[in-house]
């Protein structure tokens, strides 16, 4: 019963996910510019929050999606699942440098810098720097390279397994960024509501993206595998 | 178990055979202490205060150039299927490689001391010191070693390795260089930097050693 | 007989490309088979997945009666192993590289089984000379010591003959290829000495058995 609910829901995702991407997209365009409050102390240039932190919490969901999907790789040698983690990569990339260029852009009129050495800002680029190492690795390889995909697996878990290191390294050594506000619950409730759907929005599109990815490298993969099969019986 | 003892005194053999190689790193670790110790001498008085940031980088430099070479000389003899096919654990062929790497870079990293006593006129051969760098070069070494595995399957991985590898080892850098700040007298101790240190090392032994299996698995 | 080589449905895919397909053959412990087939037949792939270099995508197949699935240390103790490449050493002697494989393999009387082989192979007065000096045939030589350095039971080799003269193909033939008591699977390019040393043949195209001759 389930596993039926769940194959219908996969095999409609091309009609389902364009129209419902969009439509959050739009809310929390609207949500973000009209419809919340002017912050008080910050001003117009808080409003890029209702992107930034959505995309904070995307790029962390994206690298879970890297994580689970490397451990399949290991465990299955399945190849599609390398495709996965491969997506998940590329989007979380993305959605890195979205929350690290809206954090620059917030950070100079707030705190008169565009960069500081801050404990968070570290730890995010890092993470930018690891998803980067992981996809170029992965591109010096042929994708239908099963030990290369078993090799990028090994680099993802491992970066997986050192962010939170990482994270606790960099927060012993200095912290300026603004304590996460939502989860202490200071966030006045419209502003809190904007967060809420721009958070439905972002997660959507992560995986409508992810999702396109997977499916473009998972064809791509099998392209160049016709390819070499058409190439050995064209030299037979 | 004798094979593995094997395997770790084949690599020490060719460790010493082949020691002309390793001094490329380490010439490359003398010529980078001169070479900060001469820039920073043109703009600031006292250089105390960067040197635990100076001896950090160029362990980590050093540490991925010597690395990066560690499994091509056996990938390009064939020798690396030869140890496949022998009925020996997968795992004793990382520890003898990490072995072998241990020893050519804490030579490396004690002359580096020694010519930075000299350049810096701080004793820096001191057994805390020592003891910080050796935690430290257990921890960086066994995760370069494991990401050097892909000299087998890529091409230009001389300029990988340490696009990979010097993210991952942020941690280390931050706990070597505070550890090291503390030692000299040049930071406050702020956090247990050598626990992080110990804690980072055992990490990146044990979860190297499980995972190097599956990477060479055929 | 008892079966040294089983293969069942064997198969093995790189990417999307079938290299094996359905591989099904019996050797019988002592004979010797010639693996015979064209470039990018499959000879090479098949080789690596009884020597467990590559694991098997499809079927089953057992050498020296235990499962190349498994890859276990008793099946790697008794297969030795020839390819393209000697698979030794440069910067080490030939003695140290014998040495050093018979310790991996256990090899009770080490320093008498590699005397022995050296002697045999014309090697024993260049034994303290770095390998990267020898030339190729010499090469081929010492490689045919460290395949056989373990007393294997069975043997795959890949183009054995390469980079041996006259000389070093009979000791080759001496050894291993018409060696009492082994199994023999060996690819070969060098069809005019099939008659030499072979019992049987097998013979691939695209990757599966085209003809087997003497086989059961």
């Amino acid at each position: 019963m389930l596993r039926n609910t769940l194959l219908a829901v996969y095999g409609a995702r091309w009609t389902v996910l364009p129209p419902l991407v969009g439509i959050s997209m739009l809310a929390m365009l609207i949500g973000a510019v009209v419809v919340a409050p002017r912050e008080v102390v910050e001003g117009e240039v808080q409003r890029l929050f209702y992107i930034h932190a959505p995309s904070a919490i995307a790029m962390y969901l994206a690298g879970g999606v890297v994580f689970f999907a490397s451990l399949a790789v290991l465990w299955t040698r399945d190849l599609r699942f390398d495709a996965l983690a491969r997506a998940a990569a590329t989007v979380g990339a993305l959605f890195t440098a979205i929350v690290l260029a809206t954090g620059a852009i917030w950070g100079r009129p707030i705190w008169g810098v565009y960069w500081a050495w801050d404990a968070r800002l570290t730890g995010t680029l890092i993470l930018f720097l690891i998803y980067s190492g992981y996809l170029l690795a992965r591109s010096l390889a042929d994708e239908t390279d099963e030990q290369a995909a078993r090799y990028a697996a090994v680099l993802a878990i491992i970066g997986a397994l050192d962010f939170p290191i990482i994270h606790m390294s960099v927060d012993w050594w200095r912290t300026l960024h603004p304590q996460p506000i939502v989860a202490r619950g200071a966030l006045p409730t419209p502003m809190l509501l904007v967060f809420f759907v721009g958070l439905v929005a972002i997660s959507l599109l992560a995986v409508w993206l992810i999702a396109l990815r997977a499916e473009a490298e998972g064809l791509a993969t099998r392209v160049s595998g016709l390819r070499a099969a058409a190439d050995r019986r064209e030299g037979e | 178990m004798s094979a593995s003892l094997a395997v770790i005194e084949k690599d020490l053999r060719l460790l010493w055979r082949h020691r002309s190689g390793w001094l490329s790193a380490a010439t490359f670790a003398a010529i980078t202490v001169l070479t900060y110790s001469f820039a920073f001498d043109l703009v600031t008085d006292d250089v105390r205060p960067l040197l635990p940031g100076v001896l950090w980088v160029t362990f980590l430099f050093a540490g991925t150039i010597a690395c990066s070479r560690t499994f091509t000389d056996e990938v390009e003899q064939g020798t690396f299927d030869a140890l496949l096919l022998a009925p020996v654990p997968r795992t004793a062929l990382y520890v003898g490689k990490v072995i072998a790497n241990l020893v050519a870079l804490l030579a490396i990293e004690v002359a580096v001391l020694v010519m930075g006593t000299i350049l810096f006129n701080t004793t820096l051969v001191t057994a805390e010191l020592l003891v910080i760098v050796g935690v430290g070069t257990v921890g960086y070494v066994c995760l370069t070693t494991l990401l050097a595995t892909l000299g087998s399957r890529v091409r230009s991985r001389e300029v990988l390795l340490p696009v990979l590898a010097l993210p991952l080892l942020v941690p280390l850098l931050i706990a070597g260089v505070r550890a090291t700040g503390v030692a000299l007298d040049v930071s406050a101790p702020s956090a247990p930097w050598l626990l992080l240190l110990a804690v980072f090392a055992i990490w990146s032994a044990v979860g190297s050693a499980l995972l190097f299996p599956l990477v060479v698995e055929r | 007989m008892t079966a040294a080589i089983d293969a069942h449905g064997l198969g093995k895919r790189y990417g999307a490309s079938e290299v094996l397909e359905d591989v099904t053959f019996t050797l019988e412990a002592g004979s010797r088979t010639a693996l015979l087939g064209a470039n990018g037949a499959g000879k090479t792939t098949l080789l690596a997945v009884l020597s467990t270099l590559a694991a098997p995508s499809r079927g089953t197949a057992s050498v020296a009666g235990y499962p190349v699935d498994g890859a276990s240390a008793e099946l790697r103790r008794r297969i030795g192993v020839l390819t393209h490449s000697p698979m030794l050493y440069e910067a080490l002697s030939p003695l140290e590289n014998l040495r050093f494989f018979a310790r991996l393999y256990g090899v009770v009387d080490a320093e008498a089984r590699i005397e022995e082989l050296l002697r045999a192979l014309g090697l024993w007065r260049r034994r303290e000379e770095p390998t990267a000096v020898l030339s190729r045939g010499y090469h081929q030589r010492v490689a045919i010591a460290r395949a056989l350095v373990h007393r294997p039971a069975v043997l795959l080799l890949d183009e054995p003959e390469t980079g041996l003269d006259v000389e070093g193909v009979a000791l080759l033939d001496e050894l291993m290829l018409r060696a009492p008591g082994m199994t023999v699977l060996a690819a070969t390019h060098r069809v005019d000495r099939i008659d030499v040393w072979a019992d049987d043949r097998l013979m691939l195209e695209r990757g599966r058995v085209a003809v087997a001759v003497g086989l059961s």
